[in-house]
């Protein structure tokens, strides 16, 4: 592996991600269709959270439309309504944004708690890393919906304590590669130089050390993004989730199974666009992995 | 080190994972706001009352006395009584533990079935017909959620299949052929996920021992493809698989609770989610805790099949 820092002259840097890596990405995207698909289904997705209020054509909240149910594909709501009368599209974009921002701050939290843990752990080595690393181990044996469902049942529902609850489970995830990673490049002739120099830990730590796991992280932080959308689907399907009254893919997805006979569409559709979006963001996942040259998450 | 030094060094740390999923869910349940004694009365009991059955309960004790009671009770196997309904907490798990287990047996061995000889397929024909349709069967395994696949089995299957029920459970001394279709379809959509991780694993796990040298070398004296496949490749390439299989039992575990919402199964998920509803502090503990450490076990069994299919491997030794 290549590596750069300001003790080494090779390659510029986008958001500490060596522009080497970007240009194979491009690579892999243009060579692989499994890849464009994937890059397609991820724009659309935050499109359409993003712009939710600007291009869904009716309030989700709205109940005026007429027929409760209605199917899908007739002239006014392209969807179908729900059993309140509700504009399905509608609510499936809102739902998007939902998705994405559960999705996206769910492993933010993870990410953030987990490399500042795995740093710490592999720079600093000795007891530090026995300590910080038995507690990483022991969160490992834990069921993850266990967690989540306590965690929301205990502080109650809402975007932020969803994202907690989903998020912490993937604490040990970002620990355990960004302490490998650490490890691997701790005694590079870089990092051994800037210390030489007199750097302080924080800057070698956050400067030199730091920028070099990033590969690795940003691929498992895709994957897990896809999963936590997943997690959050369930917590809302079981009522867990964020608020009750806002429309989420899962929540959808639960209120339209008591019509699964009558109006399958309710529940169908949330559960398409859950899938479509997971195996977009997965299909990403794999593209970026293959361009980064990233193994497969292994144990340890 | 040696097995058995290994085997206590694990459980040694078992311990402490139960120790400390013992405390998180202790604290955690005590702060969801809302008083059991007042649920259980309703609003309108007077004070006199809920103050007996606050003492009754030992709400009124500190909360670290209640802790330590607690677990002096859980040592001795006792994991209290449902606040709602009086009875043992154990014994209420076990009645609901049928189902559930069975959902999750059957969606494992389902999984593994199709998983591990597709993997391995996958892997051998990579690039071929066979390569693409299994990834992709997998990667739309890995992209949905248990409970919605078992919402569209319903659909698809359940309403035209009549000998398929999509709801409530058969326990299986009502006969083998009710109790495995009443849990056939909860078990698809359990295990259609997890299939998809261990498909996934295998094939790259397969595809990385393939690159070996002692597996060109096998080629190379002149051994038959399948051969050197199966006694050199395979035993090497499960290893990861196995790990890693253990660890993502969390997969079913998650699926399972939802998925017995869906088909109308009175199995420990329902009574977990249930038992949050009513507030219900004993029952809550008990089930996080029960399910923790069966799940914990099954991962100390997974350690174990690890080290009969390496005999080479070093306890404990792997950084």
């Amino acid at each position: 592996m290549t590596v750069s820092s300001r003790f080494d002259t090779d390659g510029g840097r986008v958001f500490g991600l060596r522009t080497d890596l970007i240009e194979q990405f491009i690579g892999t995207v243009n060579r692989d269709l499994k890849a464009k698909l994937g890059v397609v289904i991820v724009t659309l997705f935050v499109i359409a959270a993003i712009f939710a209020p600007e291009l869904a054509p009716y309030d989700p909240m709205a109940q005026d439309f007429a027929p409760l149910q209605a199917p899908a594909l007739s002239s006014e709501t392209p969807l179908g309504t729900d059993s309140f009368g509700r504009d399905l599209l509608s609510r499936l974009m809102y739902g998007a944004r939902i998705s994405l921002g559960v999705g996206l701050g769910a492993v933010l939290f993870g990410a953030i708690s987990g490399v500042l843990l795995g740093l710490i752990a592999g720079f600093y080595g000795g007891w530090i890393d026995d300590l910080l690393m038995r507690g990483v181990d022991v969160m490992w044996a834990f069921p993850w919906l266990l967690i989540a469902i306590m965690l929301v049942a205990v502080f109650g529902q809402g975007v932020w304590n969803v994202i907690v609850a989903v998020g912490f489970a993937y604490i040990d995830d970002f620990a355990r590669i960004t302490r490998g990673e650490v490890l691997s490049i701790r005694e590079e002739e870089y990092v051994l130089a800037a210390e030489s120099v007199g750097l302080g830990d924080l800057e070698i730590v956050f400067e030199e050390v730091f920028p070099n796991t990033v590969a690795p992280i940003i691929v498992q932080f895709t994957v897990l993004v896809a999963r936590a959308m997943l997690a959050e689907a369930t917590l809302s399907f079981l009522g867990l989730g964020v608020k009750p009254s806002t429309p989420t893919w899962g929540a959808l997805l639960g209120q339209g199974r008591d019509f699964i006979t009558t109006a399958w569409w309710i529940s169908i559709l949330p559960g398409v666009l859950i899938m479509i979006t997971v195996l977009g963001i997965n299909l990403f996942g794999d593209a970026l992995r293959d361009a980064f040259d990233v193994r497969e998450v292994d144990s340890e | 080190m040696g097995l058995r030094q290994y085997l206590l060094k694990r459980l040694v740390h078992s311990v402490f994972v139960m120790l400390f999923v013992v405390t998180v869910v202790f604290f955690a349940v005590r702060s969801i706001p809302g008083d059991p004694a007042r649920l259980m009365l309703g609003g309108d009991a007077d004070p006199e009352a809920l103050e007996a059955l606050r003492a009754e309960l030992g709400l009124n004790e500190p909360l670290y006395v209640q802790y330590f009671q607690w677990l002096r009770r859980l040592l001795t196997g006792d994991f209290g009584e449902s606040i709602r309904t009086g009875e043992p907490v154990l014994g209420s798990l076990v009645q609901v533990a049928g189902p559930t287990l069975s959902i999750a047996m059957l969606g494992m061995v389902i999984a593994l079935v199709i998983a591990i000889p597709t993997g391995i397929v996958s892997s051998v024909k990579r690039y071929e017909i066979e390569d693409y349709l299994s990834t992709t069967i997998a990667f739309f395994g890995i992209s949905m959620p248990a409970f919605w696949i078992g919402i569209v089995l319903i659909l698809v299957v359940g309403v035209n299949v009549d000998a398929i029920p999509t709801f409530g459970y058969t326990p299986i001394n009502e006969g083998v052929g009710p109790w495995l279709r009443s849990i056939l379809l909860p078990a698809i959509a359990v295990g259609f996920p997890y299939g998809g991780i261990l498909m996934r694993m295998m094939r790259s796990s397969m595809l990385e021992v393939l690159n070996e040298d002692y597996m060109r070398t096998a080629r190379a004296k002149g051994l038959t493809s399948n051969l050197v496949l199966f006694k050199h490749g395979l035993q090497n390439a499960l290893i990861p698989v196995v790990t890693l299989a253990g660890i993502f039992l969390a997969v079913v575990l998650g699926g399972v609770v939802a998925v017995e919402i869906v088909f109308g199964i009175r199995g420990i998920g329902r009574l977990l989610i249930g038992s949050i509803n009513r507030r219900d502090f004993p029952l809550i503990q008990g089930t996080v805790l029960i399910v923790s450490f069966v799940f914990v076990l099954a991962n100390i069994v997974v350690d174990l099949l690890y080290t009969m299919i390496n005999p080479r491997i070093k306890y404990g030794g792997g950084e």
